[in-house]
């Protein structure tokens, strides 16, 4: 319980993005907007190379409830690593819009997009992806001091959301002497820290044995259904796919099917 | 992101790669030392030389019977015999004031069986007030009469050798000068004479003062065996405007027979050629520099590259291009102030130990008793003005920055999608 009061948290402190920095041409607000926290609309991604013209992405559209727990699963090269660097902003597409909270991140500049990864968007990277020199605990406070929270208030959110996730005696010890699961245990604080819209997963587990992935799994589906956290986990595997809310399988850039489980 | 987290980011990650850090640091010390050196010494040198400058009479020449005229070629000539008919003659010249021979040659002096090599000169003392406007005297002293032919005036490094807590020769005393020389058939033979030490000079800065002793004219031909040839002239003029006059007119009479020399203009061109030296050196220690900041932007450059996943994880949760690029900068700053510190301090400390060794007795190069000598680096301790230091630091800091802009660049232009790919 003690981690769904901290989700809840400084919201006001911490969107700054769809406060004063957003104007409102780039917002949608409708009722939907209210209920949604991602839209894709008509979104493509298209590379050309001297190989040729590559599709990676051709017209997606699909929207995430606030809350929901979507996994996208397809084969290598199906786009759905492009899709999620999409939602995410780590890419700008060719074509098409992405809506984070009736915001169309896309319309925003480069600087605007980077305080909107910060604010709205927590990643959790299948290498984990932490800074090895540094503590766990600066590792999860970074995404905090990025943002400019004060030192006192990041360390003490970081140090809650370590607790609730069981490794709160791990904070001043450096990630490579964690183990996988504890490292990406650290790696889901640090996307938690600044209380964001959606958590977005790139294969969360892939680097993990079966017994931990599961154990991670489980801990993004409570941060999901107990915490009413938005994530969009990209998978490989099945299972875990059917575990979650809701699959959308990509093929050829191409929403091949959304199930709800 | 607060300047503050930013600074310990960058911390950490210099921390991490000690070894990296701790050479590009020794990169900058090295060309920072270098440059502080340097400055110090030309400072220093260029200090001294003006002091010597100061202590020279500058209506004053010397004239040699060998080939010493800086100013002249060398030549094929006869040397001048300079004896008192070619002392009268230049007497005799418009714009000359007064001509004061002198003897010159070294000895041997026991003082309480102590014995040291010393240059003696041999003129009238009353005149040295002439030559060196400045000199003063240690308490006791009185300046011998010209005819005195028992005194004898004692140089400070003479009377008060360095290193030494003793003074090796006090006013008053007895001094026994020895000469040896060789006869007719080649036989070694000493002339030893009696002094009694009537003054004793201060430092004056000037090592063939401080290093030499004088007494009379008469003593000093007698000693030295130098049957009236004397070794050079001083030649005083009305003023300092007259010198190129009377050098001319010294020219004309005697041709390349004899050495002429200016001290002040000898002492300028010293200076001149210190500077140039200096500047030479300076540009060597400024390249050195220039190869810390080529280490620095190696070391940051290499260091965006090892850290590309780490950059692209920051911008992935936000981080600004301008937060990146300040991160690499701080750590170059970081560099370049620690390098420039260390270097600042190591260039004292090494200024000061490159003068500290003993220094050299002047060598005998000169016309008469007191021209300028040659003079070792530890004749002119090393001046570090505070400016000087500062305009080091700054320019070290500012190369160290300008270096870390393009890695910085770099880091803060990377893709977050590409960075994240690196592997």
């Amino acid at each position: 319980m003690r981690l769904v009061g901290l989700l809840n948290r400084d919201k006001s402190g911490m969107r700054h993005i769809s406060g004063t920095m957003v104007s409102e041409s780039v917002r949608t607000e409708s009722k939907e907007s209210s209920t949604t926290a991602l839209t894709v609309s008509n979104l493509s991604k298209i590379y050309d190379s001297t190989a040729g013209r590559v599709i990676a992405l051709d017209k997606i559209n699909f929207s995430v409830k606030k809350g929901e727990f979507v996994s996208i699963v397809g084969p290598s090269g199906s786009g759905k690593s492009t899709l999620l660097n999409m939602i995410g902003a780590l890419d700008r597409p060719t074509m098409g819009n992405v809506y984070i909270n009736g915001i169309d991140i896309f319309s925003l500049d480069d600087s605007m997009i980077a305080t909107m990864r910060n604010n709205l968007i927590g990643f959790i990277f299948q290498s984990f992806n932490l800074i090895n020199r540094t503590t766990v605990l600066k590792n999860v406070k970074l995404p905090g001091t990025i943002s400019g929270m004060s030192t006192g208030k990041s360390h003490e959110r970081a140090m809650k959301i370590l607790e609730a996730l069981g490794i709160g005696d791990k904070a001043n010890q450096k990630p490579v002497n964690l183990s996988g699961g504890q490292q990406q245990r650290v790696a889901i604080a640090r996307a938690l820290v600044n209380n964001p819209t959606i958590v977005l997963a790139d294969e969360p587990t892939g680097n993990l044995d079966t017994k931990t992935g599961e154990d991670v799994f489980d801990m993004l589906k409570t941060l999901s259904h107990k915490y009413r956290r938005t994530i969009i986990m990209v998978t490989h595997n099945p299972e875990l796919a059917e575990s979650t809310d809701r699959s959308i399988s990509i093929r050829d850039g191409r929403i091949e099917k959304d199930v709800t489980n | 992101m607060n300047p503050s987290d930013i600074f310990s980011l960058a911390y950490d990650a210099l921390v991490d790669r000690k070894v990296r850090t701790v050479l590009t640091v020794m990169m900058v010390v090295l060309g920072a030392s270098l440059v502080v050196v340097i400055d110090g010494l030309s400072a220093g040198q260029a200090a001294f030389l003006a002091q010597q400058l100061d202590s020279l009479a500058t209506n004053i020449m010397y004239i040699s019977s060998g080939q010493h005229s800086y100013h002249g070629d060398a030549s094929s000539s006869a040397s001048l015999i300079i004896n008192s008919a070619v002392v009268n003659k230049i007497r005799g010249l418009p714009d000359v004031t007064d001509v004061v021979p002198e003897y010159s040659g070294g000895v041997t002096i026991d003082s309480y069986g102590n014995i040291q090599h010393v240059s003696v000169t041999g003129m009238d003392p009353t005149k040295i007030t002439d030559m060196l406007p400045n000199v003063q005297y240690v308490e006791g002293s009185t300046l011998p009469a010209a005819s005195d032919r028992t005194a004898v005036v004692v140089g400070d490094s003479i009377a008060n050798p360095p290193g030494s807590t003793t003074p090796f020769v006090t006013v008053g005393q007895t001094l026994t000068l020895t000469y040896t020389y060789a006869d007719s058939s080649g036989k070694q033979e000493q002339e030893q004479r009696s002094f009694i030490v009537d003054a004793v000079m201060k430092p004056s800065g000037n090592q063939r003062i401080d290093n030499g002793l004088i007494i009379n004219t008469d003593a000093a031909n007698q000693l030295l065996h130098k049957s009236g040839r004397y070794d050079s002239l001083m030649v005083q003029t009305t003023d300092d405007t007259a010198i190129s006059a009377v050098q001319q007119e010294l020219t004309n009479l005697y041709g390349k027979s004899m050495g002429i020399m200016v001290p002040a203009a000898f002492i300028a061109v010293r200076q001149q050629t210190a500077e140039g030296n200096a500047m030479f050196v300076e540009m060597i220690g400024l390249i050195a520099l220039i190869v810390g900041a080529v280490g620095i932007v190696t070391t940051l450059y290499n260091s965006v590259n090892e850290r590309v996943r780490e950059i692209g994880t920051m911008k992935a949760i936000g981080a600004q291009n301008s937060s990146i690029m300040a991160l690499f900068l701080v750590e170059a700053a970081m560099i370049g102030i620690l390098g420039a510190s260390t270097g600042l301090g190591i260039g004292v400390l090494g200024g000061y130990a490159m003068t500290s060794f003993p220094s050299q007795p002047a060598g005998h190069g000169g016309p008469g008793g007191f021209g300028p000598a040659t003079q070792s680096i530890s004749s002119f301790p090393p001046i570090f003005l505070p400016l000087d230091l500062a305009k080091v630091w700054l320019l070290s800091v500012a190369l160290a920055l300008m270096a870390g802009i393009f890695p910085a660049w770099k880091a803060s232009r990377l893709s977050p999608m590409v960075a994240l790919r690196r592997e």
